[in-house]
This record gives structure tokens, sequence and C-alpha cells, in this order.
């Protein structure tokens, strides 16, 4: 269906001359007489409705149904104009009386319920001739020209093209026409009135032009009398008004009548759930099988397959059959059945839905009904199964609710032509055992969306809530390892309050305060000598060794912390906290360039020596041996044996210096921090020998590749690579 | 989306074409099963997983291989193809229509490849014919097309635009794709008609309907190339409003993650597979260096499996949580990615695409509106999961969700006035059901103008009132008459009594011990 379709705007007109106050002479007892309370009792007389009140209920279940089945803000903006007229005794003026506009806050049955109360019935002492039903259709022809809240909004999206958005109506008319030349008046007074409307609405940004309009005229007539008005069908009156005209009877007539005409005016078809199994009130411990009927979208009947549908049409025509003697309406009535499939488990599965629609009971208050709706209001969900005399069972539809609202869902139960993929093992990735599933579970659980109210006074510059959730997405995953063997600190317990708050987008004192204790935590550890989950996947041996597990966590460490370093101060406070922590200064890198440069050109091995490179072991031992080697000879440069976070330890023993150097020069009075950084740093330094390029550095700046201008020329080491 | 390979197998696909060097002589049909053979070979191996099937039709048609992803089979069921008598499309068109219904239902979008030379047959059962007749027909004796499943038709035409526009076989032609619903394309060849010609026109298909449609699946800064499969194929909305079809970005962008019960089987489009594939860069760095094909395909794709793939982390988290990842595959356009098991041992990574829009889903809100929990104040989730901020309310009750008066039926007018009975004879415990149903049916007559009634339900109260029995409390008297006697006032219409907003209260009484106290 079109966005905007004639069925995007209806406008219904009530007649409200003196004659709608007669007695629609259909008869209802109320006082139904209980056997034991019978006797002396005069029961009270039936009382019958007016035509009035059958013309207003049987338009509010219309509008009922309607409001059912359509989200309130899209298709479908109902209105409601009556003809209402007041008669002042010196002239006689009629006006109408509108009862709601296209405002979304109208849209409820319960606003119009109000207001048609305010209104009142007809008073049947007027003098009928100063009213008449024009008023009403003029109105309803200015309404219909009027911008809906929607055609608003989509026109104000479209911009540039704004006139692809249409206004298309209709009118339901509700009267007591008095011949079929008073209903061609009618006509041709609608016609009129649509064209001096659009004459008007051309000029003016509030109004827009009406294309097309259907004019729906009912015409209603008391019980036992002829009708003067004869039945037609569609026809066009002009290229912009289409009209039609039914004759009906009041009461029972007439409610079938705009059940029908709801249903092919919004496409809605009927579903009947058969066997549903309730329990009755007298007999509490029996259940007896009872039907109800829903209307929803036609849609929902798409996937039904044709020999069911063959043997549903010989079931209409055995009804027909049944039927005949009531009525010709009721038989015209077409439903498919269903079957009700009692839920055995609350599991909650994900269905393969085709289409889901909303529902409206056809006999909303009728005991069956609220059971049923209840119980999916309750939160339960019913399979319905197609009822098939052979062969195996086909659930081939669902009901369900979603917050109050009840949705018929079409499941897919045809085969699959997505049947006997190849399974995820057998691809990319696929033989890779280890990766972080618990961990991206709870990533998952923390990237959870949630709906954030709309504000009105939304700041242009704020992002809208889904970009936020991709911006923290693109934060926590800034680095994220997956798999296990590619991490060492996201297996290590005592990390987790750091790496929880480090990817916030801000953090606060506390939660500095938190990361640090973290890091001192860490150091803590680090001192005790506590082992560290370090897998050994890919590594000869017993794996790297206490220490340089630690500095293969600190490096890793820091490397999770320097991607948010952008982020804030409070960021980099953290980072420097690490880095003032840490076994190793962070300057070391570039020690450990240099040595490797030299290294390179002294080994003979000529290993390409990438710091990114990992997973070479075997390169690293081969350096380390060389390394080794020239360690007698300068042990300046030992250092240099260390590299890439994830490399494995070295198994050899590391050179312990006696010499204590103080790599920061602290200045004016000394923190807590500093302190405790110091003394790390120097137990630390007790470790290894300080890279001598810091030892003869200015101001802590050493010149890196000295070597470059004494030694060889230029072309050999440009790429870092000899060219030997 | 499946394949069905309409094959013309009538004589006139045995005219040999006229080559200029006359070295061999090539058949028309010869063309037709070069041009085959490559969509087959190409499927192979670009678009695998592809049911395909095999019906050739002269003046019958008959299913050669019913729908399969063997492309051996189809292979050498077409090179055994024989040759039979003179063209009747709209029975293949009906044969095509059988097939795929029975096999896959009404649902499920399909491409109907017919293969002909475009001599379409004389007289009765020839598409002129056919296209002739078109509107005096009887309802069970319909034209196939449109297909009742939604379809795309692609004819290969064995013959040159020329040849066909020099009858009217264009045009006929050009009729039926309009008939389909004007989804589909009409491919000619170009130039002589050689091999050359025909695969170049058979790799104008191939580029329209069966290349592989890769993307890149992101996650924040985790990111996978993958294949979806099948392909995406553009949704148009409403055509008046946007006349241009909506297209799948190769950008798929993860948004968060919901849990299964919250999502609760939405409606979908369409679903697809995602694969995960190795991109050829990534081949060159192992170090293939070779050309391409099959052998280095396996090994790189060996080689792949070892390296760790965003998808399958993403898979068997989804599956071990319970959870889909919303997925953001253009403007306004969304999708979920969910763990989807075939059977106990394979399940995959699938994508289900919602129907473009800003709201597909009503119980989800506005997609532009969900924002990650740190938004929230307080984790709407709750610290230990036992809530969830979905489903969303709809702003206004639907009517079976509030307690809707209707009267259609007479039983409904007449079971409200039993319940107000009902609990007139049981006052004063039952005060407030009483009056709380008094006040409905009194809103109800006002708004229907239906004020007869109100003044019979006030007469029934007051002849309940004279039935009361003497062991009756006296309260009940009171109320009795209070209730008729207000009524009666808002059948008159007068404004001070007949207001909708107004209800009738209790009246308030000294007797002590009473239900009446309670409700002041």
């Amino acid at each position: 269906m079109k966005l905007f379709s004639v069925s995007h705007k209806t406008a219904f007109v009530v007649d409200h001359c003196p004659y709608m106050a007669e007695s629609s002479r259909q008869q209802v007892e109320c006082d139904v007489l209980t056997k034991s309370r019978g006797q002396g009792v005069i029961p009270l007389a039936p009382v019958s409705k007016s035509l009035w009140t059958c013309a207003v209920e049987c338009s509010m279940e219309y509008c009922r149904i309607l409001y059912d089945n359509w989200p309130q803000h899209m298709i479908i903006l109902n209105f409601l104009i009556l003809n209402f007229l007041q008669v002042n005794y010196i002239v006689s003026d009629s006006e109408f009386h509108i009862l709601n506009s296209w405002r979304q806050e109208d849209q409820s049955t319960h606003e119009l319920m109000s207001a048609l109360a305010a209104v009142g019935p007809p008073n049947p002492r007027e003098d009928p001739e100063c009213c008449s039903v024009l008023h009403g259709l003029v109105a309803a022809v200015e309404s219909l020209c009027k911008i809906t809240e929607y055609q608003h909004e989509a026109r104000t999206t479209l911009m540039d093209t704004a006139d692809r958005v249409a206004n298309r109506g209709r009118i339901i008319c509700l009267t007591n026409a008095k011949s079929d030349t008073h209903v061609r008046m009618l006509e041709d007074c609608v016609q009129e009135t649509i064209l001096e409307q659009n004459k008007m609405a051309a000029s003016s940004d509030r109004l827009m032009p009406i294309q097309q309009c259907e004019l729906v005229l009912v015409h209603i007539f008391p019980q036992g009398e002829d009708t003067l008005v004869s039945d037609r069908p569609k026809k066009e009156v002009s290229s912009l008004l289409t009209s039609e005209v039914h004759s009906v009877r009041a009461g029972r007539h007439l409610a079938t009548k705009l059940n029908i005409l709801v249903q092919q005016h919004f496409d809605l078809a009927s579903t009947t759930i058969t066997n549903i199994p309730m329990k009755e009130e007298q007999h509490a411990n029996t259940s007896a099988n009872y039907d109800v009927e829903l209307l929803h979208h036609r849609d929902a009947h798409l996937d039904i397959n044709f020999d069911f549908l063959s043997s549903l049409l010989l079931c209409c025509v055995g009804d027909l059959h049944m039927a005949g003697s009531t009525s010709r309406d009721s038989g015209l009535k077409e439903t498919v059945t269903l079957k009700w499939c009692t839920p055995r488990t609350n599991s909650v599965e994900l269905h393969y839905c085709t289409g889901a629609y909303r529902i409206s009971p056809t006999d909303v208050n009728s005991r069956p009904s609220s059971c049923l709706t209840n119980f999916l209001l309750n939160g339960r969900s019913v399979l319905l199964e197609q009822p098939r005399k052979s062969g195996s069972k086909v659930i081939s539809h669902m009901l369900s609710s979603h917050g109050g609202e009840i949705f018929l869902h079409v499941l897919n139960s045809t085969r699959s032509t997505l049947e006997d993929p190849p399974s995820i093992s057998e691809g990319c990735g696929g033989r890779v055992t280890d990766y972080r599933i618990t961990d991206f579970g709870e990533f998952m659980r923390e990237n959870r969306l949630t709906p954030v109210p709309e504000t009105l006074d939304a700041d242009a510059s704020e992002k809208i809530p889904s970009e936020r959730a991709k911006a923290q997405l693109e934060r926590h995953t800034r680095y994220w390892p997956m798999i296990i063997s590619q991490t060492t600190i996201f297996n290590m317990q005592a990390v987790v309050p750091l790496a929880n708050l480090i990817v916030k987008e801000s953090l606060s004192e506390e939660d500095v305060l938190t990361c640090q204790k973290t890091v001192y935590n860490l150091v803590d550890m680090e001192r005790k000598n506590d082992p560290l989950p370090i897998s050994t996947v890919g590594s000869r041996g017993k794996g790297p060794k206490r220490d340089e597990q630690y500095r293969i966590m600190w490096n890793e460490l820091e490397t999770l912390v320097k991607t948010h370093v952008g982020g804030s101060d409070k960021h980099q406070r953290v980072l420097d906290c690490i880095s003032a922590c840490r076994s190793k200064p962070p300057e070391e890198e570039e020690r450990k360039k240099r040595g490797r440069k030299r290294e390179d050109k002294e080994d003979k091995s000529e290993k390409n020596c990438n710091k990114d490179t990992e997973d070479k072991s075997w390169q690293e031992s081969e350096r380390l041996k060389g390394a080794l080697d020239r360690e007698k000879e300068e042990q300046v440069e030992s250092e240099v044996i260390k590299d890439s976070p994830d490399s494995p330890e070295p198994l050899n023993k590391k050179p312990r210096l006696e010499e204590i150097q103080l790599p920061e020069k602290a200045k004016g009075p000394v923190s807590l921090l500093t302190m405790w950084t110091n003394r790390i740093t120097v137990a630390n330094s007790r470790k290894h020998q300080e890279f001598a390029g810091r030892i003869s550095s200015v101001n802590n700046k050493a010149e890196l590749y000295q070597h470059l201008k004494d030694e060889n020329g230029m072309d050999l080491h440009e790429n870092g690579k000899a060219a030997r | 989306m499946p394949t069905v390979v309409l094959m013309d197998a009538s004589l006139s696909m045995t005219r040999p074409v006229s080559l200029d060097q006359g070295s061999e002589e090539l058949q028309r049909k010869n063309l037709a099963v070069a041009g085959l053979t490559m969509l087959f070979e190409h499927m192979a191996s670009n678009y695998r997983l592809e049911f395909t099937s095999l019906v050739a039709f002269s003046s019958l048609w008959e299913l050669l291989v019913p729908f399969t992803r063997d492309y051996n089979t189809l292979q050498e069921a077409l090179s055994n193809l024989e040759d039979y008598d003179k063209t009747c499309l709209e029975a293949a068109l009906h044969g095509v229509s059988n097939v795929v219904q029975q096999e896959w239902g009404h649902a499920c979008p399909t491409q109907v490849v017919l293969v002909t030379d475009g001599s379409l047959g004389i007289g009765k059962g020839s598409l002129r014919h056919s296209l002739q007749t078109l509107k005096q027909r009887p309802e069970d004796k319909k034209f196939p097309l449109p297909f009742p499943f939604p379809a795309k038709l692609f004819i290969m035409c064995i013959a040159s635009a020329e040849e066909l526009q020099m009858t009217d076989t264009m045009d006929n032609l050009e009729k039926l794709l309009q008939l389909n619903g004007g989804d589909g394309q009409i491919f000619t060849m170009e130039g002589q008609l050689c091999l050359k010609s025909v695969q170049s026109m058979f790799g104008r298909l191939i580029d329209a309907a069966y290349s592989p449609f890769h993307a890149v699946l992101r996650c924040g800064n985790l990111t996978s190339d993958v294949q979806v499969f099948p392909r995406p194929e553009p949704v148009f909305l409403d055509q008046e409003v946007d006349p241009l079809p909506k297209h799948v970005l190769t950008d798929l962008e993860i948004v968060g993650f919901i849990e299964i019960g919250d999502i609760s089987s939405p409606p979908v489009i369409s679903r697809h597979l995602v694969l995960p594939i190795a991109v050829s860069k990534e081949v060159d760095d192992v170090g293939a260096g070779a050309p391409e094909e099959l052998e280095e395909e396996t090994s790189a794709n060996q080689q792949a499996g070892k390296a760790p793939n965003f998808c399958v982390l993403l898979h068997g988290s989804l599956k071990v949580e319970g959870m889909v990842a919303l997925v953001q595959v253009g403007p306004e356009w969304h999708g979920m990615l969910y763990s989807q098991a075939d059977s106990k041992k394979k399940s995959n990574l699938m994508m289900s695409l919602f129907e473009p829009g800003p709201e597909p889903l009503p119980w989800l809100g506005k997609m532009s509106q969900l924002g990650p929990i740190s938004d929230a104040a307080e984790n709407p989730y709750g610290e230990d999961d036992s809530r969830s901020p979905f489903p969303l309310q709809p702003p206004v009750k639907r009517s079976y969700a509030q307690n809707v008066t209707v009267w259609i039926k007479a039983s409904g007018l007449q079971t409200d006035v039993q319940k107000i009975l009902r609990n007139a004879r049981k006052l004063p415990e039952k005060t407030q059901t009483f009056y709380k149903e008094l006040n409905r049916l009194r809103k109800a007559a006002l708004a229907f103008g239906f004020w007869e009634l109100l003044k019979g339900v006030a007469e029934l109260l007051e002849r309940e009132c004279t039935l009361l029995p003497d062991t009756a409390h006296p309260d009940a008297a009171f109320q009795l008459s209070h209730a008729a006697q207000q009524l009666k006032l808002a059948s008159t219409g007068d404004s001070q009594y007949s207001l909708f907003e107004h209800n009738i209260n209790p009246m308030h009484t000294d007797f002590s011990g009473g239900g009446v106290d309670i409700l002041l």
C-alpha cells in the first residue's frame, strides 16, 4: 500500500438531524431474569437504539478495529465529524461540530467517546428543514485539505521533492438520505467543494489540494421500512472523486456492513483461531474448546498454500449455505481457520518470521476473546497450526504480544533456500579454538542497547543515541585481542578494574584512582613474583621467565591504555602511572631500536629484526645467542635481547648490575608517587644495565643512529636492512 | 534465491549459425549450452549455495533436474538435451510456476533464466497468441505471469536485437517482462552469433544477478571480510514517495546487542548467510604468489582457517549468550546477526534484514534512539539482569488491553447490565465494583447517545431496591436509589449531570462497618 493512499485520512460524517433520533426498531432485551427470581416481577420493557446510536456505535467499532490494526503515527489518522446543528429560533442556522483533529493525541477511541458524549443525541423536536448533512460534508472536504503530522514530516524530510507526498482521503458519511436524487446532490456538492478547496489549498502552506477522494455514503433506515435509496457500487464522479452508496438497515446489518467496509478499506482479513481450550466458569476442572475471530492485515495470509485455500473456499461455501437464511452480508464472511497449539515450554526462540501484523478481535469483549487476549498480554506466545486432514503438521503462524500490542507473526513453513550451509567451523578462522567467547559475551552485555527517550531540546551537536552506541563499540574495541593466547592482561583478574574503566569516554577522579590502584597491585604482584597466565602456545620449553612475563604484561597494558590516551588528561594520567611504575621505562623502546641497528650490523645472521614480527621465537633466540656472545665484549648492549611484547623470554640469564642510576631527575618536593616510582626504578635498574644512550643523553634526549655517521655509508642501512 | 533455467528445446534451436569461416557448423543450441555451461561453472565456484533446476520445453515441458547444488548433474543434463518440436512458452511458464511452488512455496523470491532463440512459435500456443488472448480467459486458464511468488525473469536470446526487432518478438518479450511486474531483463547477443558473444551475454547476466556480494562486517575496530549470500536485493519502499531503490551497503556496521527474548522473533524481509572470506591480499601475504583458481584457493582457505576471524568469535558469543547483534546496513535500514543452527553440529552466522525505515519493530522503538546502556542513569537491565527496557509500550492502549464497551451484539449489552445487577444484590460489600460497572455503562450510553438505556437501568435499580430482602444492609437501599437517581439525571442530557468525564460516586452514609467508608 502507498504511504499516502486514500486510507491515510478518513473523515467520518454522521448525520445529526432530527430524523436520526428515530428508533431503529430493533429491540434489545436488557433485563434477563433468572429462573429463581422470575416470579412476580414484571420485566423491564426492551430498549431500542435510535438510528443515531446505531450509527455512532458502528462507526466507533470501525475506528476501534482501525486503531488496533495500525500504528498510531503512521498510515492512518482518523477524523470524525458530526453534522451537528444548532437552531436559533430566529434564523435557522446550522453548524457542524468537529470532534477531533488529525493530531496524534486525538487519535483514540476514548477521545472520540468523550467528544461524542458532549454532542449528545439529536433533538427530535428540531425543525428538520433547517439542517442538512451538507454542512458536515463540506467540513469533511475542508479537513481533508488540512495537512497531517505525518504528511508534514514527510514533506519536511523530502525537501525538494515534497510534491511526491500525495493527499488522498476518504469520507464515510452515515446519513438518512431522502432519495437517489438527494444522493446525487450530495455527490455534486462534495465535488464542487473539492474544486473550491483545492484552489484555496494551492496557495497555502498548511493546506494540500486533494488528489483523490473516495466518498462512501451509507444510507441508514429503520427496520421494517423500505429503503428509498438504492445501492450503487463505486463509480467515478470525476478524476478527483469516486462515490459509492450502501443502503443498510440500522442495527445488526449496519454493524456487519461497516465491518466489511473497514476490511476492504484497510486491506484486512479474518482468521479464526479454533480449539482454544478454556476453563468453564461453572465447572472449573473441565475445559471446552472455543473459537476466536481476529482481524488483521491480509498479508498475513500470503503464505498459506493453495490446496489449503481451496479447502477453505469449500468451507466458506458451506458456511454460506448454512447462513443463507439469515442474511446476505454475513455470508460474505471469509475466514482462515488456524488451530491453537498449546504452548509447552516458555523457552525463548528466534523464529524465522516473514511478517508480523497487529490484530483486533472482531468481538472484543466476548469471554473467549478476552480470555485469549489476556493470555497473550501476559507474555505467552502461541503457535498456530494449519488444519490438515493428512500429512505432517504445519506451524504457519504465531500469536505474541509485544508491550501490550498483539501481533500475528507469519512463520516460514516452506523449505529454506539456505539449508545445509557450510558450518562456520569450516570457514575462515574456523580452526582456531581459543577464541575469547566468554569475554566477548561479557563485551556484548556491556554493549546492549536501550531506548533513549527523545529530547525535544536536543542539542544539534550531540550525537544521536545509535551513533553514541557505535562510538562506544569503537572505544571498547581499540585493543581487543580475539584469542586467549594473544593476550595476558585480559586473562588476569587483577587487571579487570582498569580494563573496564579505561574504555570509558571520560574518567572520574575515583576511576583514575582505581586504575592507579590496579597498577600498584600489579607492581606488588611483580615484586612477589606471582605467576602470570601467559600462554605457552607457540613457544618451546617452559615458556618465558617470570620477569619477561611481566614485561610482556606491562607492554600489553601500555598498548591498551595508549589507545585511549587521546580521550582525556585523566587517561593520560593512567598511562603515566603505568610508565612510571612498570619495570621497564618506555624509553627502552628507543634504546632497543638503536641496539638492534647495531646488532644487525654486527650479527652475521642478518636477521630482519622487525619489531612487530611476532611468534618468531627462533629468530629471537638466534639473535640472543649473538647478543650473548657480544655480551662479554660489550656489556652495554645486553638489553638488545628484549624484543616485542609477545615474544617469549630467552632462556638465558640476565646480567645483574650493581650500579644504580636514577633516570628521573626529580625537582621540587618529592611526591609519594615519585618516591615509589624511584624506588621501583632503582630496584629495577639493579636488574639491568642502563641504556647507553640515556647515560650520554642531554635533557633525556639521545641522538639516534650515531653509528651511521661513524661507520659505513648511508646506502647500506636505508631500510634498516643490511644490503650485503 | 533459487534459479530455474528454462531451456528452449524446440526444433528452431537447431538452426545453424552462419559463420564466415565455415569451419565447424554451430547450432544456436550449441551456443545456448555454451552460455549455460559458463553460468554453471561460475555458480559452482562463486555462487555455490544457489539451488538451480533445469526445465526444458517445446510444446511440452519437462523437469530435467530438480533443484540442486550439484552443478555436474546440471551440466550433464544439458549436454544430453534432445531436440523436440515447436515452442510453446505459456505451458512452460506454467511448469516453472508449479516446480517453484512445490519446492519453495509462495513467498520465496526466484530467478527464472529463459534461454531461447526468439522464435516463439506460431498459431495457438505461441507467445503472440497467448498475449493476444490475455484478457479473454476464464479464471482457471489464466496466463502464468505474474508468478504467484516474487520472481525475476531473465530472457537470454540466442539472437541479436536487430533480428528480434524485425518481427514482433521483441515487443512480445517486453510485454512478458511487464506482465511479471517489470522485474527482470532481456539480454540479446551483440555482434555476430558466436561463442565469444554468447559468453559476453552470459557474462552480463552473471554481473547482473550472480556476482557474489562482498562486504565488511564491523564492530568498532574489529572487522571481518564477509560474503553475504544470497545477494541482498535492492528494496523499493513506496515508489511514489521515494522512487529510488534502497541498497544494502558494503559496510555492515554493528550498532549494539539485544537479547533474543527482547527482539522476539521480528518480521524480516530476507535472510542471508554471512560467510567470512579471506581477502586475496592476505593470500598474497601468505606467499601463495601464483595465478588463482581452485588449489590456491583451498590452500588459502586452510591458512585462513587458522587465523582468528571476528565472525567466528561473534558467532560463538551470540550463540552462547542467546543474543543478536543489531547491524546497520544502510541509512535507516537495519538487520540482525545471530547464530542459526542447521543441525546439532552445524551452525552459522546469519543476517536477517528488517523492513527499511526508521522504526521497523514497534517494540524496539526508533532504531536511531537505541543508545548504549551507559547513557541511562541506571542500568535498564538491572544489576542482576532481571529487567529489560524492552518491549516499549505503545502510547495508546489497544482496544483489547483496555476495558472497552461494545454493544453491537445484544449479548454485550445484556452482560453489562447483568454485571451491574449482580453487584447491586451484593451491596454494600460490592460497592466499589458496582459503581465501577455503573460508570462504565453510563459513559458508553452518553457517548452513543443512548439515553433510553440510562432510564431503563435506573428503573431496574429502583426495582432491585424494592426487592431487597429484610435482612439486607440498610446501606444497599440508599446506594441503589442514589445510583438510579443519578442515571435519570444523566439521561435528561442536562449538561450538569451528563458530563462524560463525570463519575457517579457512592453516596456517603453514616452506616459504619459498610464498605463505603473504605472508599471515602
